[in-house]
């Protein structure tokens, strides 16, 4: 099937296109050069036109994602819409179902989804609700942060054993890349106890938090894996955690990059970028972070913004989850995984009148703001705990008007003024920025940027468009005409078909499942395993042989060649 | 032909062993190794229903029919109906469970699966407190205290304490047995009980005064608490507590005997805040010891399909959720069912005699190998392989890890999957959508 | 002044969700209009007018609106959903979620209800000559607040999870309640006449008055005794488990 996009005003930043009339000629699911006069066109009437949405942290499946299902009928109410001739029904909020998951996601234009976080033993339930996700393209991130082999390796100093573990663990979970929470942290939440800081020893294992990150970055880079390592740091949660973040950011100097992208990606930062040494004096310290990103190259980050309302945060912070059970006296679900890592899962309201709440806010959109390069922040709520995805709209409006913060700021908690910058950021973004931040550069970050994040020759054919006309919209004045046509786009084009039209779904294919196959040798293979089995045979509650995601649970894989051996692409 | 499988999982309780090796000769089962007797006699098989049978008048016998001729009528008959409920789904695989969404969705009807009668109060519990816990194997590497609170392992999961909470040795716990003290709280003295450290026998339908009262001591506030609670001398009650605040890594898992005794799920709801507030001392997890061995994964399939665990009203073509008012027994004892699907699910036998009653007087579809006492009240009933031993596919283990299922023999009758398909398409027909 | 009489026309089996019966719903509404409401029965969509006989005279505001129903609606759920103003006068036994979330207005039943009546409740009346079932002024599963305003009143009793999740208002029952009233009580005032069981667990705030317990929580406190209205009453505080602000009086 052949599709022209005519007259649209496209902002495609990967080639520098940026509001210029281009037609956009798409064949058999990719971007081509032109098309047949045959083709259906598409006349997008000087409307915005971008590549399909890319979000490179976002919580879509797994096992945490169902506990927050589970423990919140009262989340899933609040979200039904029945089932129509082409769609299942929708449900929840802050956890959607599966079916909404995608909906949604293509309602906004987005195409390409990543959950940010399975662990191996659980995987299998991950690509379970990824394959029932419709239509995006998506993957997962494998946590490797506190397994106990991760750990053992880091500890002797075997770096092919690692890469071996690594590329063995991403085979044995299908997934992406390296996903770190807390390192070390997971492993002594066993015991319900956590690592203060980069440098606190891990009991038993003997490594550090600053082991483990520098260790996995070297694997990473050894295994040229498409993504970097991508990082939840330790003391999330904590007041003054700026200072470790920091620090953690420090590390990717000891390590470069095996491609051209970072070699560490730091996640919502709106959750480690905290000043102040209690809740007393809690501050905003997200213009450090946005300062070391001004002065270095190889870190990038997510905002993790903060929405008010309903929120459910779920991590494989165990301990962070505790605490905020605790303090917020809610429900609490934890779920450890053995050998691997731990989870928690706790319903949040973000409250505009509470000083905590409004600092946070502010938090996300001071690092969009203060960070010169948007290639270096990704836009996020780190769904659903800042906040549902659903609000991306509303944060882009934020960012593009600085008339509609000022608003805002006027119906929050006076702390936002004396603890944040944000009152005196005047700063607004463009579609450009905005489409770096929500499509270039995720899929730069994700190091997919040759088929996704772009609208050149040879890309996947995943297109939005959004009624609105760039040349024709104030949008600091306008800001709710911007949240709104972000919110139902015009058209949603994913590999080639419409999905969405004036907001609705029109179709609904089944989107592809990414994941990395990376090689190593494979006598540095066979070393490696005779440990893992050892585990297997003394530690873990299931064999070996059920342990591995088996290919029925990705009916649609992309796979992604990597490994220290090159691969030919077949 | 003989032919050996390894790591087979057995298809029995939620304990989802998967270390069995089978042994297969002419497509024929003769031995299934390192299973428990239960198990073994699940994945063997006994007697089958050979073929489908129909009857208009439930107290006629049953005539053989085609597979068409059943699935047409199943189709007819669910079609039809006004207030569709469609029950079991605990011996079948997830694969299954979501064709079943999909018909449910179809036809506007209720799906349930039996854990309204074991642990859906447990789920209930979860809405309002959360669940902490975590994965067998960190109980096998690192529980020093194990508490059995209303569950009895020896009978109903025979293997449970070998594999995962008693005498599995692991990491921290190269000990196994010695190293671990082991609770038995129940009503009367179970055979666990006989093996336990320690016994505590609270009174009937006491267990939701004698949680609160331990927290209450945990608290720091056992100047309030009675000298006796449910029967439990205050003495005792403070050395439990004590014996689990000093615990390192402490597990409490909990079975019928708490979610089906006076106050329900309030009991589990109760005994979760213990487990969180133990947490403030050592590590502590809870988890309900499910029975059959995918009660966990439909639970955990019509989540995300559907946004709620079990119980979904599809009426009105949005899925709705409230147990007292969606579950199977809600509708069947208020007679207002007028169609049932029951598949891999005995509600004959299992469901409160009203519920059964209602049942016998209305169409009832069962798919199932087994004759069982469903089959009585049924009007057509359709065999099907079975599931995890003719069949692969994902099941849940009670912690919530997936395995997948191997396939043992060659099933020789058509699969859930088949009939659910072929009915779905069906009912479309009917409906003329 | 608006006037709706609504009857049931044949006998209903299958539960009939009708949240369209409400002041709100009518008001400035003719009868054709009314009658035209959608209405479910199990899986089959109807309206109000298939499944009753409805009557609607003058027109007027939802503070004017005056609904009538007489038979037996033991098999109608959701009757005054989110109703704001208005009159819902029922002769009969009406099924679950009576009156749920309604904000104002009043509600009264000369029969039974069934489970979940006066459900997330904000305001308004709901006065039951009958009894209740369970979850009488409760939340929704997995919700931190049940009902936050407004009064409820039962002539008869009421069964379990009376009260679940009160974040405010006040439910007085003169018959007895069945296990766990006032359980997890964050504000909201309960008064049983009759006789209750483990009444107040994991109460933070508000409320209790019981005339009989059958069966106290190990989680109080006594702090002597008090007289309410001339009539002297146990007074507990708790639950002690969470550090609770509740009052529970239990008569002498």
């Amino acid at each position: 099937m052949e599709l022209l996009i005519k007259n649209g005003a496209v902002f495609d930043p990967a080639n520098g296109i940026a509001g210029d009339k281009t037609d956009i000629s798409i064949k058999d699911g990719k971007i081509v050069d032109k098309v047949s006069s045959g083709a259906i066109v598409i006349d997008a009437g000087g409307r915005l036109v971008m590549p399909g949405g890319v979000d490179a942290h976002s919580h879509i499946a797994g096992a945490k994602v169902n506990v927050g299902r589970i423990m919140r009928p009262e989340d899933t109410r609040a979200g039904i819409k029945p089932r129509t001739k082409i769609t299942r029904p929708y449900t929840g909020y802050t956890v959607p179902n599966v079916y909404a998951m995608g909906y949604r996601y293509a309602q906004m234009g987005y195409t390409t989804v990543f959950e940010a976080a399975q662990a191996i033993m659980k995987a299998r339930h991950t690509h379970e609700e990824l394959e029932e996700i419709p239509i995006i393209d998506k993957g997962a991130l494998t946590l490797f942060g506190s397994n106990w082999p991760t750990m053992d390796y880091v500890r002797e100093k075997n770096m092919d054993k690692l890469a071996a573990y690594v590329a063995w663990g991403l085979l044995a979970s299908r997934g992406f890349g390296i996903k770190v929470v807390n390192p070390g942290g997971g492993e002594m939440w066993g015991f319900g106890k956590n690592v203060t800081g980069l440098d606190d020893v891990v009991p038993n294992f003997e490594v550090t938090p600053r082991d483990i990150i520098v260790s996995l970055m070297k694997v990473n880079e050894m295994l040229g894996l498409p993504h970097s390592v991508h990082l939840h740091c330790n003391n999330l949660g904590k007041p003054g955690n700026y200072k470790t973040t920091l620090a953690s950011m420090e590390l990717a100097k000891q390590v470069k990059p095996s491609k051209d992208r970072q070699v560490l990606h730091v996640t919502h930062v709106t959750f480690n970028c905290w000043g102040g040494t209690n809740w007393g004096d809690f501050e905003s310290k997200a213009d450090e972070i946005a300062n070391y990103l001004n002065n270095s190259e190889n870190v990038t980050t997510d905002m993790g913004q903060l929405i008010f309302g309903s929120a459910t945060t779920m991590t494989a912070d165990g301990p962070v989850q505790y605490a905020n059970a605790k303090l917020l006296h809610a429900k609490w679900a934890n779920g450890d995984v053995e050998l691997e890592d731990a989870s928690g899962v706790v319903p949040i309201f973000y409250v505009k009148q509470v000083s905590i709440h409004a600092i946070m806010w502010a938090m996300g959109l001071e690092l969009a703001l203060l960070t010169k390069d948007p290639y270096k922040v990704l836009l996020t709520t780190d769904h659903p705990n800042g906040g549902p995805f659903v609000n991306y709209p509303e944060v882009i409006a934020l960012l593009m008007s600085n008339k509609k913060r000022q608003e805002e700021i006027k119906t929050l908690h006076e702390a936002v003024h004396k603890r944040t910058k944000i009152p005196g950021i005047e700063r607004e973004l463009g579609f450009n920025d905005i489409a770096i931040m929500t499509r270039a550069g995720s899929a730069k970050v994700l190091g997919l940027l040759d088929t996704k994040g772009h609208l050149g020759v040879g890309a996947d054919a995943d297109v939005s468009i959004y009624d609105i006309k760039p040349d024709q919209t104030d949008p600091s004045a306008e800001h709710a005409k911007i949240k709104s046509a972000f919110q139902s786009a015009a058209y949603t084009i994913k590999g080639g078909n419409v999905v969405v039209k004036d907001g609705q779904i029109t179709a609904t294919p089944m989107g592809r499942t990414f994941w990395v196959d990376a090689s190593v040798p494979d006598e540095q293979k066979e070393i490696m395993m005779k440990d893992i089995r050892m585990k297997f045979k003394n530690y873990y509650s299931i064999n070996l042989a059920n342990y591995m995601v088996q290919d029925a649970y990705l009916t649609h894989p992309y796979v992604v060649r990597a490994g220290v051996i090159p691969v030919e692409v077949s | 032909m003989s032919n050996v499988i390894t790591d087979a999982l057995c298809p029995f309780c939620g304990c989802m062993c998967d270390d069995i090796t089978v042994v297969v000769e002419n497509n024929k089962i003769i031995e299934a190794k390192h299973a428990c007797k239960i198990g073994a006699a699940k994945i063997m098989g006994h007697h089958r229903i050979k073929a489908p049978m129909m009857r208009k008048d439930k107290n006629a016998d049953f005539k053989e029919v085609s597979y068409d001729e059943a699935i047409n009528e199943a189709a007819r008959m669910l079609a039809n109906s006004k207030r569709p409920l469609m029950y079991g789904w605990a011996s079948v695989l997830c694969e299954v469970h979501k064709k079943g969404i999909l018909l449910a969705e179809e036809l506007g009807a209720i799906i349930d699966n039996t854990a309204t009668v074991c642990h859906g109060p447990s789920t209930l519990a979860v809405h309002e407190k959360g669940l902490p816990t975590s994965t067998l194997g960190q109980i096998k590497n690192r529980a020093d205290v194990v508490v059995f609170w209303g569950s009895n392992p020896v009978h109903a999961h025979p293997r449970h304490m070998g594999r995962y909470s008693v005498f599995a040795k692991g990491f921290f716990s190269e000990k196994g047995r010695r190293g671990r003290k082991i609770i038995v709280v129940d009503v009367r003295k179970t055979e666990t009980a006989g093996m336990a450290d320690e016994y505590i026998q609270v009174q009937q339908g006491s267990d939701y005064l004698v949680i609160s009262a331990l927290r209450a001591i945990l608290a720091g506030q056992a100047a309030v608490v009675p000298d006796t609670v449910g029967g439990v001398p205050k003495e005792q009650l403070v050395k439990l507590v004590d014996t689990l605040k000093a615990a390192r890594f402490g597990a409490i898992f909990f079975g019928m005997g708490l979610t089906q005794s006076m106050s329900r799920y309030k009991n589990i709801d109760n005994a979760i805040s213990l487990t969180t507030e133990l947490n403030s001392f050592g590590k502590h997890v809870i988890m309900p010891m499910r029975g059959h061995y995918n009660v966990t994964g439909f639970g955990q399939v019509c989540a995300w399909e559907t946004g709620y665990a079990t119980a979904v009203d599809f009426a009105r073509g949005a899925p709705y959720y409230n147990p007292g008012e969606t579950a199977a027994n809600d509708v069947l004892t208020r007679k207002e069912t007028d169609a049932a699907m029951i598949i891999a699910g005995d509600a004959g036998a299992h469901f409160p005699a009203n519920s059964v009653r209602h049942l016998a007087k209305i169409p009832v579809v069962q798919i199932d190998p087994y004759w069982n006492p469903t089959t009585e009240v049924a009007n057509v009933v359709i065999p099907v392989a079975i599931c995890g031993v003719e069949v692969e596919g994902t099941a849940y283990r009670m912690d919530g890890v997936s395995l997948r299922y191997r396939k043992m023999i060659e099933p020789t009758h058509p699969t859930d999957l088949e009939i659910l398909e072929k009915i779905t398409k069906r009912v479309i027909e009917i409906r003329g959508e | 002044m608006q006037t709706v009489a609504i009857k049931p026309k044949n006998g209903i089996k299958i539960s009939a969700e009708a949240e369209n019966i409400s002041p709100d719903k009518f008001a400035g509404k003719s009868e054709k209009d009314i009658q035209s409401l959608e209405a479910w029965m199990g899986n089959q969509k109807t309206t109000l007018g298939e499944l009753f006989t409805i009557k609607a005279e003058g027109t007027g505001a939802v503070a004017d609106v005056k609904v009538v129903m007489e038979g037996d609606f033991s098999r109608v759920k959701r009757i005054g959903e989110g109703m704001t103003a208005g009159l819902v006068m029922i002769k009969g036994n009406v099924d679950m979620h009576l009156g749920a979330k309604m904000s104002g207005g009043k509600i009264s039943v000369s029969g039974n209800v069934d489970s979940w009546a006066g459900r997330e409740m904000k305001g308004g009346e709901l006065i039951i000559e009958g009894n209740a079932g369970y979850y009488l002024g409760a939340g929704y599963r997995g919700e931190t607040c049940g009902m936050r305003g407004g009064k409820i009143t039962v002539l008869g009793s009421a069964l379990d999870f009376l009260g679940e999740h009160m974040c405010g208002g006040e439910i007085i029952v003169k018959g007895n309640a069945g296990i766990l009233a006032g359980l997890s009580n964050n504000g909201g005032k309960i008064v049983i006449e009759g006789s209750t069981s483990r009444p107040g667990s994991e109460m933070a705030k508000g409320t209790i008055i019981v005339g009989k317990v059958d069966e106290m929580m190990p989680v109080f406190k006594l702090e002597g005794t008090e007289a309410v209205d001339g009539v002297s009453y146990r007074k507990y505080t708790g639950d002690v488990i969470v550090n609770g602000k509740g009052v529970l009086y239990v008569k002498e």
